[in-house]
């Protein structure tokens, strides 16, 4: 927030920014393995050593070693393969569904905050009442709907549709406030008025001077609805309504793994060492993120 | 008229009345939750008692701060936010595909009117929904479609007091472990046992509920065969259950306190204290904590219906007979007349929370004023 | 004022303490060494047996009540045995039939039973009010089914009467051969409608129901547990285990540790994945029951509509690759009678042949592949069904070279998308209500809500009337063994893919642990040793 009274050095307070975080090695660490993570979901295709759906049943269930680096699952699939596979889906949802919810949220929060009035009351109230519903039944009616309607035709765009909807559904709540309460302060700032002095129109004002300023603090909030929406995911597909099937996400596998926790242990343990790593990383750089971006956590 | 109330505020009775009542609903909450963890039963008549004493309490409270129009108003606004909810969820529910009473083997029409016609499924939506919301006004929530002849009032009262057993353990570890942890990480900053700590507690955030579940079962019950690996029958049942749904709030506990401690600790009203050599013990536990733990209040209202909504996944891995598995059959089994019961209450239970800790915050921090 | 607030502290503390009783020992105080713990794996929906219509409740309701007759567990064709009723007989054309009540049975409050009993839960079962899902399963009874409708309000219209000596004495609207057979259901036992007036909605509550089986009900902990108790009025040898302790619990890995743990006897459908692992304990144990796993084909959607498509699919599908994949000892079937049962064939239905198969598909005019549209298999959520989903399609592919796209559905969603537009080929499963090849065949008759396929041929159906009326056994075989030709090998609206296996572990201080074809979990010659 004090990032604000300092806003006519947006510029050197982001270099300032960037050159704390880069001072700090474990969101250092974290970024990297973000990004090699990312990589690898983008290029699942070329680096999987087998194909995700394809069943060996000469092989079902192997240990890992051999031809099958982490084993392979009770369809004789190769373990590390759906783990790659997996992370582009597990990414997806992670990401797809933060820019989602940013968007709507995003929107919704700035035009709340910035008319103001009866329609920022309308709008909260509006907010508060979804902030309200258990987000778990929503999060399963809502899925359950959007998965039963079939928007898409690309498989893994249908696979995803209803947890993104789903997710993204509950997520926007959190980014409206957050949006709202930023452009109420920003809206109060001396620049602003003067730019409304000036004659500036309403979406100018909040496209040059609002956006920047609260971009910082909500890419701080993207951080940690990715790995959320991560776990969400993955606690969705333990009650059975995760990804549609044969798509599988960490979580998928985490959670199908749970089931022979005690038989085939290797079907448990890869998925969840990645899927903690990766949000462990995510937290990591989030913290050092705010820390880097908020001054009033400089020592 | 206004001053006889003004008058009567400031009179030593009703700060008496607020001490007695406040107190005492905490100390038996603590008592009563410490007594059925070592295996007794806490008898209705305690617990309503109990909730007598809390209204009293909030009662001459608000009233006392001239903040009774201000909860009128708020609790008015909640029914609003129920009557919308209640409205929210019954579209859902019509969208949602599938009816309750399809089955594997179908049933033939004529059967099939007869059960619509027994549970007014024939009527148009409009009137349905009339029926469902004068049921509401009069306290009934409706019969459950998937399991005959049980109200959802019935299914509530059997299984709410687990899940509020489960979730009220998992709170006290949330907080027990939590906050001094999180203190003790501040006052030692920077140090190895602040990132120690600060390192184990977002961990606890990164594991999925399940699969801590499923480390301590490994440990606890497989190979040091200490702990049974499920059910709900005594003390040594209780603990795992506990751990897992409270390790993570524990976790979000224990960072929000140091973060918080931090910036209190740097404020200049502490400068000024440690100037004037005022002993660091004192200082923290008089000065810091008191202050630093607002913002750790703030997430209470969250926490407190987060930790019972998000109760599902532990009741069905240790089989703990609560109402978190309804909330996820009831939506499999279409079962609509308890999905919307289930959610109401949720529901209820956050608002009331929520109005509640922004009571006790005016409590603990007599600067900020409510209205 | 210290003293004060010390005072009111203690006070506190006695209010506490006086408030709290003493907890009961966990399992309820049972002596384990006289109680069989087992698993339910939900919370029973109702214990009102004209109601009830899931497996648990079911299971349940068989031991704590009895039905006219019972199965004969040790023939391997399950005969029926009298229970209450001591001996029936029919008439030549299998329309009236007259059963003898046996005497000196006493409900739990020493209430002696009667042909009225049975009656009353029958008029209750078919009461429209009642709303009862299994009216249906009475609807032999003559007026039956307009009594339901509510066409007929007077219930003594239905075909239900008592004689002189005390039968019953029940006049069915068709001939049906298999009539008693119905009578093993539990929504046919019999019921006391003055208990059920008292009581409404809560006589199934431990206090309130009365029942004549050789448990009863003691402890209904909903959500956690329910106790059994050995009852003392029954008519027939006491159970030789005093309790039985079902614990409710959903999740079947929860299960599998309890009773790693000995806490828990006996579990049953055992997850598929531990099958290979579980199959080398000593507890394990597996039967074959009697119910079936089909593909149905939607033969109203096009290229499904043309029988050469259809018999080429159904050539292309080797069911031997499946059931050895599932790896779970489920047998391959070609007839639609499962293995066990009385109008079982094994020579029956079309054999996996990819030449004739392409040339099938050849002829329906796909000489060109390419030409084929890509068809949809639909299936519900779950493990099972999408290996068997994902392996059909692999088949297809490979033995056809056409495509196939796998759809799954959260259940419910898949039922009414059965209900409303079939995909080409889907997935069902058919547990026997009581075994008799007409339960099996029935479900495909033009009239059946069961049949999505969309297929009629009033050959087929005018066979099952057919059969159902005739009562010579042999005849009766001829007849399925001709109906069943019709489904698999001549019009092929169906696939039947295997004969269902269920796997078990039992404690080893259990013996005589129940494992039939009909999965009816009967605890009461269960015997519990050191």
């Amino acid at each position: 927030m004090s990032s604000i009274d300092n806003s006519m050095h947006a510029k050197s307070l982001w270099s300032e920014g960037f050159s704390r975080l880069k001072k700090n090695k474990a969101s250092m660490v974290s970024l990297s393995i973000i990004i090699i993570v990312c990589l690898i979901a983008l290029f699942a295709r070329q680096l999987a050593p087998y194909s995700f759906e394809t069943q060996n049943m000469d092989h079902i269930l192997a240990p890992p070693g051999g031809d099958y680096l982490l084993g392979t699952d009770s369809l004789g699939r190769d373990m590390l393969s759906r783990i790659i596979f997996g992370s582009r889906m597990s990414m997806a949802v992670g990401i797809i569904t933060a820019i989602l919810s940013l968007i709507f949220g995003a929107l919704y929060g700035a035009i709340s905050g910035w008319v103001g009035g009866t329609l920022d009351a309308y709008m909260m109230r509006f907010i508060d009442i979804l902030y309200a519903i258990p987000s778990l039944v929503l999060l399963i009616i809502v899925k359950v709907i959007f998965d039963s309607l079939d928007l898409f035709d690309n498989p893994e765009l249908k696979a995803l549709t209803g947890i993104l909807l789903a997710l993204s559904i509950v997520g926007w709540v959190t980014l409206a406030r957050m949006v709202r309460g930023q452009v109420l302060q920003i809206r109060e700032m001396v620049y602003v008025e003067a730019a409304q002095a000036m004659g500036a129109r309403g979406w100018w004002i909040v496209a040059k001077h609002i956006f920047p300023n609260i971009l910082g603090p909500i890419i701080v909030l993207l951080t940690f609805q990715i790995p959320s929406n991560i776990l969400y995911e993955s606690i969705l597909s333990f009650i059975g309504l995760g990804l549609q099937p044969p798509f599988s996400s960490w979580g998928v596998l985490a959670s199908d793994g749970w089931r022979s926790l005690r038989t085939y242990p290797h079907l448990i343990i890869s998925p969840s060492i990645i899927l903690s790593v990766v949000i462990l990383s995510f937290n990591l750089f989030g913290d050092g993120l705010r820390d880097a971006f908020d001054p009033k956590m400089k020592k | 008229m206004f001053k006889l109330f003004k008058d009567a505020n400031q009179r030593q009775w009703i700060q008496w009345v607020i001490k007695f009542t406040g107190w005492s609903s905490f100390l038996i909450l603590i008592s009563s939750v410490v007594m059925s963890f070592i295996g007794y039963v806490v008898s209705p008549q305690l617990i309503i008692a109990n909730i007598v004493f809390s209204i009293a309490f909030f009662i001459t409270y608000t009233f006392q701060q001239h903040m009774t129009v201000y909860v009128i108003k708020r609790v008015f606004g909640a029914f609003i936010t129920l009557l919308v909810i209640a409205t929210i969820t019954f579209t859902l529910l019509r969208l949602l595909p599938g009816g309750p009473f399809d089955q594997d083997k179908a049933l033939p029409p004529e059967v099939i009117a007869n059960i619509e016609a027994k549970y007014h499924l024939d009527k148009p939506v409009l009137v349905q929904y009339w029926h469902y919301l004068s049921g509401i006004a009069q306290g009934d929530l409706g019969d459950s479609y998937k399991y005959i002849g049980r109200s959802v009032t019935d299914i509530i009262s059997e299984t709410l007091p687990n899940t509020l057993q489960l979730g009220i353990y998992a709170l006290l570890i949330c907080y027990l472990f939590g906050i001094p942890a999180g203190v003790f990480a501040a006052s030692k900053h920077n140090s190895w046992a602040d990132n120690t700590i600060m390192t184990i507690a977002i961990s606890g955030v990164t594991l999925p509920s399940f699969l801590v579940a499923a480390i301590l079962i490994l440990i606890f019950s497989v190979q040091l065969n200490w702990l049974p690996p499920a059910l709900w029958d005594g003390p040594e049942y209780y603990i795992m259950p506990m751990l897992v749904l409270g390790i993570r709030p524990a976790a979000i506990i224990a960072r929000l306190t140091r973060a918080s401690v931090l910036e209190v600790i740097n404020s200049d009203y502490i400068r000024t204290a440690r100037s004037k050599g005022l002993p660091e013990r004192v200082i923290l536990f008089k000065h810091v904590l008191k202050n630093s733990l607002i913002p750790v209040l703030t997430f209470s209202g969250p926490l407190v219906s987060g930790v019972l909504t998000g109760s599902f996944i532990t009741e069905l891995i240790f089989a703990v007979p609560g109402m978190g598995k309804h909330l996820i059959q009831s939506v499999t089994n279409r079962d609509y007349p308890l999905i919307l019961g289930l959610t109401l209450l949720f529901s209820a239970v956050l608002v009331l929370t929520n109005l509640l800790v922004d009571l006790l915050y005016s409590f603990f921090d007599p600067r900020i004023k409510l209205s | 004022m210290k003293l004060i607030n010390s005072l009111i502290l203690a006070l506190l503390f006695v209010v506490v303490f006086s408030g709290c009783t003493k907890k009961q020992s966990s399992e309820y105080g049972l002596k384990i060494s006289e109680t069989l713990r087992v698993s339910l794996d939900t919370e029973p929906p109702t214990l009102d047996w004209m109601k009830a219509t899931d497996t648990t409740s079911s299971s349940i309701v068989y031991n704590i009540m009895e039905g006219m007759v019972a199965y004969n567990l040790n023939d391997p064709e399950l005969s029926l045995k009298p229970a209450l009723g001591l001996s029936w007989s029919a008439s030549k054309d299998a329309r009236v039939w007259t059963f003898k009540i046996r005497k000196g049975v006493q409900w739990s409050d020493g209430v002696e039973l009667t042909a009225q009993h049975f009656i009353d839960a029958w008029q209750r079962l078919l009461t429209p009010k009642t709303a009862s899902e299994y009216a249906y399963f009475m609807y032999g009874i003559k007026n039956a089914k307009a009594f339901n409708e509510g066409k007929i309000k007077d219930p003594k219209k239905l075909g239900l009467k008592i004689n002189g000596a005390g039968d019953l004495i029940v006049t069915l609207e068709q001939p049906m051969s298999f009539f008693p057979y119905l009578l093993s259901h539990t929504s046919t036992f019999p019921a006391r409608l003055d208990i059920i007036n008292k009581f409404g909605d809560n006589w199934t509550d431990p206090k309130n129901i009365v029942t004549l089986g050789a448990f009863k009900l003691k402890i209904w902990d909903h959500d956690k547990a329910m106790v059994l108790e050995r009852s003392p009025n029954y008519y027939g040898t006491p159970t030789k285990t005093k309790y039985v302790l079902g614990y409710i619990i959903n999740e079947k890995s929860t299960v599998l540790n309890l009773f790693d743990a000995g806490k828990i006897d006996a579990i049953k459908d055992l997850p598929a994945i531990d099958l290979p692992h579980l199959r080398k304990k000593p507890e394990y144990h597996s039967h074959g029951i009697l119910g079936i796993y089909y593909l149905g084909y939607n033969v109203k959607r096009a290229p499904f509509d043309n029988l050469k498509v259809r018999k080429a699919i159904s050539m292309a599908i080797d069911r031997q690759e499946i059931t050895k994949m599932l790896n779970a000892g489920h047998v391959p079937i070609k007839g639609w009678i499962p293995v066990g049962m009385f109008g079982f064939e094994k020579k029956l239905g079309v054999d996996f042949n990819i030449k004739t198969a392409n040339r099938l598909l050849d002829e329906a005019g796909f000489k060109d592949r390419s030409k084929f549209p890509t068809i949809f298999y639909g299936f519900n959520t779950n493990e099972n069904h999408q290996r068997i989903a994902e392996n059909v399609q692999a088949q297809l592919k490979r033995n056809l070279n056409i495509t196939v796209e796998i759809k799954n559905e959260e259940w419910k969603v898949y039922l009414s998308t059965l209900k409303s537009k079939p995909p080409h080929i889907f997935r069902l499963g058919w547990l026997a209500d009581f075994p008799d090849p007409d339960n099996f065949l029935n479900m495909l008759t033009s009239t059946s809500d069961n049949n999505h396929t969309g297929w009629v041929n009033p050959e087929f159906d005018r066979q099952i009337i057919n059969a159902a009326q005739t009562v010579d056994k042999k005849e009766r075989k001829r007849l399925y063994k001709k109906a069943q030709k019709i489904i698999v090998e001549t019009d092929l609206p169906v696939l039947p893919v295997y004969s269902m296996v269920e796997h078990l572990l039992v404690s080893k201080r259990v013996k005589n642990y129940p494992m039939n074809p009909m999965s009816n979990f009967i605890w009461k010659d269960v015997e519990l040793v050191k």
